[in-house]
């Protein structure tokens, strides 16, 4: 298996294949470097962190090979931030749930927001693991070569805890 | 009446997480869904439970949201004739 693409998107900005890219937070990145999704603005962080790490990595792919890739992420927390800002909606003497929180409280989401920005129709999947292991990570990518032939993989990791606590380390796969 | 379409504006703004967007960008009269703020069915679940919170108002009638939806002048016209707090 080749790596083409590597990003790395932490507090202290992003780097791509290697270079320090920018000093910008997840927003601030997408400001950069995408800042045509209006729709960024509703999701949750855990998808902003995903969003703009595939920003950065695919914009060198083509529209057809993007079609036939597949994004396979993994993290620990789940969507655990947003689980517990949904909770707060729905405890204690207000019951006002909502909708717009509700939709992302699931890990699998980052996945899905991916594909639909970049029009990728293959498989998508996302595991939660008790710790970053590089190692089975690989492994689960590289299993969808054996059982599909995706053009590449987009895959990695994709954790986020707070403002000052998050990591993207995502890279495209290929055979 | 100019007072509670900037309140509901603001309101908007901040249920729909419409970072990019003030008051002053929103069309009072413009069509909320489909053009204009081109908002989604998640956005609309989020306006009726606006309306409850802040309002007091609960939509029983789901036919008169698409004319309550409208735009952010049709919302706060129905919010004066309805509103509970």
């Amino acid at each position: 298996m080749k790596t083409i693409a590597h990003v790395r998107v932490t507090p202290e900005g992003a780097v791509l294949d290697g270079n320090h890219i920018s000093d910008a937070s997840i927003t601030g990145l997408y400001r950069e470097f995408a800042g045509d999704y209006p729709k960024f603005f509703k999701m949750d962080n855990l998808c902003r962190l995903g969003f703009v790490a595939a920003e950065l990595l695919l914009k060198g792919t083509s529209a057809e090979d993007r079609a036939d890739a597949a994004v396979v992420l993994f993290n620990r927390n789940g969507s655990l931030v947003t689980d517990r800002n949904y909770q707060k909606t729905i405890s204690g003497g207000d019951f006002f749930p909502s909708p717009a929180l509700f939709v992302y409280t699931l890990a699998n989401i980052v996945t899905g927001e991916i594909a639909i920005r970049h029009k990728i129709y293959g498989e998508t999947s996302f595991y939660v693991m008790p710790a970053y292991d590089p190692g089975q990570m690989d492994d689960i990518a590289e299993d969808l070569f054996l059982t599909s032939s995706p053009s590449f993989v987009l895959t990695g990791w994709v954790d986020y805890n707070d403002d000052n606590d998050y990591l993207a380390d995502m890279k495209i796969m290929t055979r | 009446m100019d007072n509670l379409i900037l309140q509901l504006k603001q309101q908007i703004i901040e249920a729909l997480n419409l970072e990019d967007l003030t008051p002053a960008d929103i069309d009072a009269e413009a069509p909320l869904f489909g053009e204009g703020l081109g908002l989604d069915s998640i956005d609309a679940l989020e306006l009726i439970v606006l309306l409850e919170r802040e309002y007091g108002i609960r939509l029983s009638n789901p036919a008169e949201g698409k004319e309550i939806f409208r735009s952010v002048a049709s919302i706060a016209s129905y919010v004066a004739d309805n509103r509970k707090k």
